[in-house]
């Protein structure tokens, strides 16, 4: 084993989540050496796997008031700080002839103890305002929802603490502690890329690994008592709405319907599953029928609306430590002090919470470390933008090849200010790889030699390739050409593509009819028959 | 039995596969490279709108609305529907005064007429081919189809219109912009034929033109009246008296069938069937043993038939196509299909020349080495463009079947 | 209209089948819903390349010993789909289609990747290689038009060297190609193709092509020549200096479009009429018998046939749709071979054998299709609508096309 000699770290943090990223940002721009692992990529967990929905806590207001207002200030504040993450949509709380309108008086009612505006329009309103809402509402509240990219965000956390001198390994994954006389002081590092493990010292370890922090809490011997809740969502082709659609009602399944750059989404189940699973999430039948009975019900256009995929994500949920039974589980913000809980110090676990409130929970993290190490530095991310929404960075263009207006246009949606750092070099580097999302040469590019792109479910994750409505058909093949340019080494990214197209199936199966069915049977046709991938490339 | 394997609903632009067939059959986009292409200004770019309608991109005013794209698709995307309704939808550029120009055809032409021989003569002349050219950017390579001295119309009141009382059928027919002002002998020609099979020929009780132009132009609230003028006539004549409607330009019908309800919003869906173009009623009759055509013995021609876009979107050459190999004596060559370019008042304009002649160009020089007698297609626009680009004159297949027909025997063969 | 045959789906086995019918001087039409999947073709067409994952190196002898029972091939006996596929060589070659290879030995094909595949006859264009492991050249030029993203120089290359060819990867660039490249989508294979068309353009390209090649002992080119006829693939070889290796690119294919196109162009020559863009919308079928069809662009004409061919594809082509709880063959509603339970349809693993892929209509040992398992004489089915085989674990989708539609062909020629 390699020891990392080079540096001492104030801060490891484990998990490149929203959380993650977010207190590594934290505590980096606290003046904190930062060094932030993640096993995979940047938001391959929960973080990426929910609705991308920008709450504004309304959801909670009936049933939990400190949730409900911890969302409603967090918006406003991502609507500030995370502009290029954020679109402003607006959500439609509505009421269908089965449900009770009754509830709506106490659901505007809980809003405003909550400080959510939420107000009762017309039912004709709202379907002016949102045309593919169920035509036979008969009750609708208008709230300040919207949608938030999850991966943009992470990402825009990652550029930022990385700005403020973090250190960020990714494809690095946590096999063991360094503890010294119940204290930590380091993390060892399996690195995917060279194979091997190395040690890296630090005087504080975070745990943000979402529902894999309990297996990361095993690690260092202590135990977080973590409940695994599956929830299904579906993708559907292309925006059905532009509100994000809600029903007024308790809470329940597929009861949210939330648009999100060129597509919508609707979710979730709900389903306790066991830690195994955790790694390889799939849906269900039952879960699809589910989903696509309930959203039919927020907008029947949904019904002969092509759907992309369905995938699940895992929520942490945090037993709390006098109830190790379960029984009452809290959807709050879970801060773990290790030393004073279990005597083990030098290890924080920061947990719970959703993706609404990472920045709240990086937050809280931040301010007890920051206590721990001595620093007095008050937190700055409520009020500092990230990059991508910082108007500073937006630099006049000299540039001789601009990319065509419609990349540039998408582009801008998913970087920000940030496009500016996207280089057409030359006439090709206009040239679009991923038609249906409109990504450039240049983005690609960008994405592969800024933003911690090694495969292309990363470059995915960062710039939409692959994410349209062919899934990949066209583009995988063009950008793994990008990727063997970058990397010098053809067979990796042929051995990627496939990887990629059985990753982009496996959403695809569960819904695989109609003109799912006949795209990827066109992809088969291409990549297997005319092509000649097969598995036995994916060694 | 049989139905829905597509949707033709506002999700239609999901049915795309993204399989680029319709790039390979686009005109535009292989000489044209602002034009976006039909995938990424059709079923791509209208994703991209509905998430946000700045996507929209003004390029798309090259699409020649050919729709060639469509007839290529393998899964029934309306790409050419969903790029004309994009432009409708979110263009911000306003029609000008040459837009205006072209647009109204049926204006253009009443003024003409009433002036022909002053109007031919001055828009042929060398100074006002100049303004046109570099004023209102129309271009000066192009001449304007000569306007005639009698409208249509004005011909048939005076001359036809009384004795076709006695046919006991009859059709109502839509003469469309370019018979009456421009060319009156081919709804001559339709008459000839049509009363020879016994059919009598009728005015619908008011006609506006078609709006193609308008459409193409921008002018929608324009053409949406005009529109909604033409289906109440259309209305009167096939909903209520039975009668259908016939129109000779392959562009007239195929506007008024299927681009009033899908880019117009203009709702014809009780009268379209009885919306007919001429070679495909007359050939019908045939077909169905309804009518009998004899021809004359001394008719003998080589012929090219020419499938106009539109034509080929409707999938109605074979009418004219059969028509025209029904006359013994005429040796046909049916052309490959492909634009010629014009695609109505695009070509006239100055930007757009030279694609419109580099679309056009591989079809003119078969037409050349082929030399046939007449090139024969059901679109005006086509002729006007093929007149201008090559040596062989072009006829309409009404005109050839007019020609070729022995009148008297045929009148005998359909006498009960 | 009256027609002998009318066959549903334009694609391989669709025209095949109308073309061998016509050529015994049978009245065929063949109605099309868009263009085909030859517009994603290889090049080059497999017979039989695969058994349980090992490659079939001589496909008529272990065809008769492998077949499964159900198979295409079997319906119709080994014997006779080797006998069928002896002659389609010649049957290409009459509608001027050069192909190489044999039935009694496969040879193979360089993928877009490089990677090598074993097939059965390939375009004259491409290299018929002998061996799997060996390419005949110690070095090659692999050469890409500058900005051409749809040809993967660098995967080629890595897949050749383990060959233990070594490869030199240069991009070459004409300024009659900005056009393209300035379009930041349109620079694909087709578009290039139509470039390509010009003659002078390829005896450039060949200059430059010839400078780079350096000591090369043949040059590697994508397949983007030839669109409409062979002419720019002829000249290109002529001219440039060592041997031309084209490797296909990210569809459109040129070579593939070329083929349809030659085959349509016989078709029509033999006198076919080829319906494209047009969907049947209606059937009526009684005691067992298809009487006629109707389509959308036709409306109210009634196609009558004496025999009917459902060539419509698989379901990309949507000659098979899947529902959430069933497969069907929307046209006929004829008997499908699928399993009820959808979970059944799939396997979790992209590049595992998928059980969907081999659902298809059930047919007799004539190739009758059936409705409640009561035969429809008169309507048969061909190509991949059929159930039983997997195109693609076979490597056996574009010889069961063809041998199939070219049998089915046959049985109705020789119906009494």
């Amino acid at each position: 084993m390699n020891i990392n000699s080079e540096s001492q770290f104030d801060a490891i943090i484990i998990g490149g989540g929203a959380t993650g990223a977010g207190t590594a940002r934290d505590c980096a721009m606290r003046g904190l050496k930062v060094l932030l692992v993640e096993r995979s990529d940047f938001a391959s967990g929960a973080t990426g796997r929910n609705h991308g929905l920008l709450h504004s806590g309304a959801r909670y207001a009936v049933t939990d008031h400190e949730s409900a207002s911890e969302c409603i200030k967090e918006n406003m504040i991502l609507r500030r700080v995370a502009r290029h993450c954020v679109e402003e949509n607006d959500g439609l709380f509505i009421t269908l002839p089965e449900d009770d309108l009754a509830y709506q008086a106490k659901f505007v009612e809980s809003c405003r103890a909550a400080g959510i505006n939420a107000d009762i329009i017309d039912p004709a309103e709202a379907k002016r305002m949102e045309p593919s809402v169920n035509p036979t509402l008969i009750g609708a509240v208008r709230v300040p929802d919207g949608s938030v990219d999850p991966f943009r965000l992470t990402t825009a956390n990652v550029i930022d603490a990385k700005i403020h001198g973090a250190v960020v390994l990714t494809h690095h994954e946590v096999v063991g502690f360094i503890i010294e006389q119940n204290r930590m002081t380091g993390v060892k590092l399996y690195d995917y890329g060279t194979k091997q493990t190395k040690e890296y010292r630090s005087k504080l370890v975070i745990n943000a690994a979402g529902i894999w922090g309990h297996h990361i809490a095993e690690l260092a011997g202590v135990k977080v008592n973590m409940f695994p809740a599956k929830g299904a969502l579906m993708v559907f082709g292309h925006r059905v709405n532009n509100m994000v659609i809600n029903r007024c009602r308790k809470p329940a399944n597929a009861d949210i319907l939330v648009p999100g750059d060129t597509i919508c989404v609707i979710g979730t189940t709900s389903s306790r599953v066991p830690f195994e699973e955790c790694d390889n999430m799939y849906v269900t039948r039952e879960e699809v029928d589910l989903l696509l009975k309930e959203g039919e019900k927020l907008a029947p256009a949904l019904a002969s609306t092509r759907i992309l995929r369905a995938y699940a994500g895992v929520r942490p949920l945090v037993a709390s430590d006098s109830d190790p039974s379960g029984r009452s589980i809290s959807r709050g913000i879970v801060l773990l002090d290790h030393e004073t809980r279990d005597g083990l110090a030098g290890f924080i676990t920061i947990t719970g919470g959703k993706l609404m409130t990472y920045r709240l929970m990086a937050e809280w993290a931040a301010d007890l470390a920051c206590k721990k190490l001595g620093v007095n530095e008050k937190c700055r991310t409520a009020d500092v933008p990230l990059p991508g929404s910082r108007e500073e960075d937006k630099a006049p263009s000299k540039k001789v090849y601009d990319m065509s207006a419609t990349a540039t246009k998408a582009a801008e949606g998913r970087h920000g200010f940030m496009t500016e750092k996207i280089k057409a070099e030359s006439l090709s580097d206009k040239a679009v790889v991923c038609e249906c999302e409109e990504v450039s040469v240049a983005e690609v590019d960008y994405a592969i030699n800024d933003l911690h792109v090694d495969n292309l479910v990363n470059l995915r994750r960062r710039t939409r390739v692959g994410m349209g409505t062919c899934q990949g058909e066209l583009c995988a093949c063009r950008a793994a050409g990008r990727l063997a340019k970058a990397s010098k080494c053809a067979q990796r990214a042929q051995d990627d593509l496939t990887h990629f197209l059985n990753e982009r199936w496996k959403g695809m199966y569960p819904v695989a009819w109609g003109h799912t069915l006949s795209e990827i049977q066109f992809t088969s046709w291409i990549y297997e028959g005319v092509y000649g991938l097969s598995a036995s490339d994916n060694k | 039995m049989i139905k829905d394997t597509f949707n033709i609903s506002d999700n239609n632009f999901e049915q795309c596969l993204k399989c680029t067939v319709c790039t390979v059959y686009c005109p535009v986009a292989a000489v044209k490279p602002e034009y976006p292409g039909p995938k990424q200004s059709g079923p791509d770019g209208e994703r991209l709108r509905l998430k946000n309608p700045d996507f929209y991109d003004e390029a798309l005013k090259y699409c020649l609305n050919c729709k060639r794209c469509e007839v290529a698709c393998p899964h029934d995307v309306k790409i050419g529907d969903i790029i004309q309704a994009a432009r409708i939808k979110y263009s911000k550029k306003k029609p000008g005064l040459r837009e205006m120009m072209l647009a109204n055809t049926d204006i253009m032409g009443q003024m003409a007429t009433t002036f022909s021989p002053v109007v031919n003569l001055s828009l042929g002349l060398k100074p006002v081919k100049a303004v046109l050219d570099g004023v209102m950017k129309i271009d000066g390579h192009r001449t304007f189809p000569k306007y005639a001295s009698q409208k249509f119309e004005s011909w048939f009141k005076k001359t036809a219109q009384a004795s076709q009382a006695q046919y006991k059928n009859r059709v109502s027919f839509f003469h469309g912009c370019y018979i009456n002002y421009n060319y009156p002998q081919l709804g001559k020609d339709f008459v000839k034929a049509m009363t020879a099979v016994g059919y009598g020929v009728q005015l619908l009780e008011k006609e506006k033109c078609c709006g193609v132009a308008l459409i193409s132009n921008g002018l929608i609230d324009q053409a949406k009246k005009q529109a909604e003028l033409n289906i109440h006539s259309i209305r009167r004549s096939v909903a209520e008296a039975g009668i259908p409607v016939v129109g000779a330009s392959s562009t007239c019908v195929f506007t008024m069938r299927d681009e009033y309800p899908h880019l117009l919003g203009v709702d014809n869906a009780d009268v379209r069937d009885g919306i007919n173009l001429a070679t495909r009623f007359l050939y019908s009759l045939v077909d169905s043993g309804k009518v009998r055509l004899a021809f004359r013995d001394d008719y003998k021609l080589h012929l090219a038939y020419h499938t106009a876009c539109h034509m080929e979107k409707m999938g109605w050459a074979i009418y004219s196509i059969s028509a025209l190999r029904l006359i013994p004596g005429v040796k046909l060559t049916v052309l490959d299909s492909q634009c010629c370019g014009i695609a109505g008042t695009y070509g006239f304009k100055k930007e757009n020349y030279p694609t419109s002649q580099a679309i056009g160009d591989s079809l003119f020089k078969k037409i050349e080495a082929l030399a046939p007698d007449y090139v024969v297609t059901d679109c005006e626009t086509c002729k006007w463009q093929i007149e201008m680009s090559t040596s062989v004159p072009v006829k309409h297949p009404i005109s050839i079947i007019a020609d070729a027909l022995d009148v008297e025997k045929t009148i005998e063969l359909n006498r009960r | 209209m009256k027609f002998d045959t009318i066959i549903i789906g334009g694609g391989l086995s669709g025209l095949a089948c109308g073309i061998k019918l016509a050529e015994s001087g049978k009245r065929c039409a063949i109605i099309s819903t868009g263009q085909s999947a030859l517009h994603f073709c290889s090049g080059s067409f497999d017979f039989l390349g695969y058994v349980n994952g090992f490659d079939v190196e001589t496909p008529a002898s272990t065809l008769e010993k492998v077949i499964p029972q159900g198979h295409p091939y079997a319906l119709m006996g080994a014997k006779r789909a080797v006998e069928v596929a002896a002659v389609v060589p010649e049957f290409f070659a009459r509608m001027g289609v050069k192909v190489n290879g044999s039935i009694e030995r496969n040879h193979y094909r360089i993928t877009p990747l490089g990677i090598m595949k074993p097939t059965w006859l390939s375009l004259d264009d491409f290299t018929v290689i002998a061996d799997k492991n060996k390419l005949p050249w110690a070095k090659v030029s692999i050469q890409n038009i500058e900005g051409f993203l749809d040809f993967h120089t660098a995967f080629i290359a890595d897949n050749f060297e383990k060959m233990g060819t070594t490869c030199t990867i240069t991009a070459f660039n004409l300024p009659e190609l900005k056009h393209l490249r300035t379009n930041p989508t349109e620079m694909r294979s087709a578009n290039l193709a139509k470039t390509f068309e010009n003659v002078d353009v390829v005896k450039r390209a060949a200059e430059l092509i010839n400078r780079n090649a350096g000591d090369a002992e043949a040059v590697v080119l994508p397949a983007v020549f030839g669109l409409f006829d062979d002419k720019a693939v002829q000249e290109l070889k002529r001219a440039v200096k060592l041997p031309v290796c084209f490797v296909p690119v990210i569809p459109p294919s040129v070579p593939g479009i070329r083929t349809q196109i030659m085959m349509r162009r016989r078709f029509q020559e033999l006198g076919g009429t080829y319906l494209l863009g047009d969907t049947v919308n209606d059937a009526v079928v009684a005691d067992g018998v298809v009487k006629s069809v109707k389509t959308a662009n036709l409306g109210d004409t009634v196609l009558e046939a004496d025999n009917f061919v459902l060539a419509t594809g698989s379901f990309f082509s949507h000659g098979l749709v899947a529902h959430p709880d069933k497969v069907v063959e929307p046209l006929f509603g004829v008997d499908v071979k699928a399993d009820a339970d959808r979970d059944n349809w799939y396997n979790s693993s992209l590049f595992e054998e998928q059980p969907y892929m081999s659902y298809g209509v059930i047919v007799d040992d004539s190739f009758r299709t059936a409705t409640g398992g009561n035969t429809i004489s008169n309507l048969y089915a061909a190509g991949a609508v059929l159930s039983s085989f997997n195109p693609i674990k076979e490597a056996s989708g574009a010889g069961v096309s063809l041998i199939t539609a070219l049998h089915v062909a046959d049985l109705i020629i020789n119906k009494k």
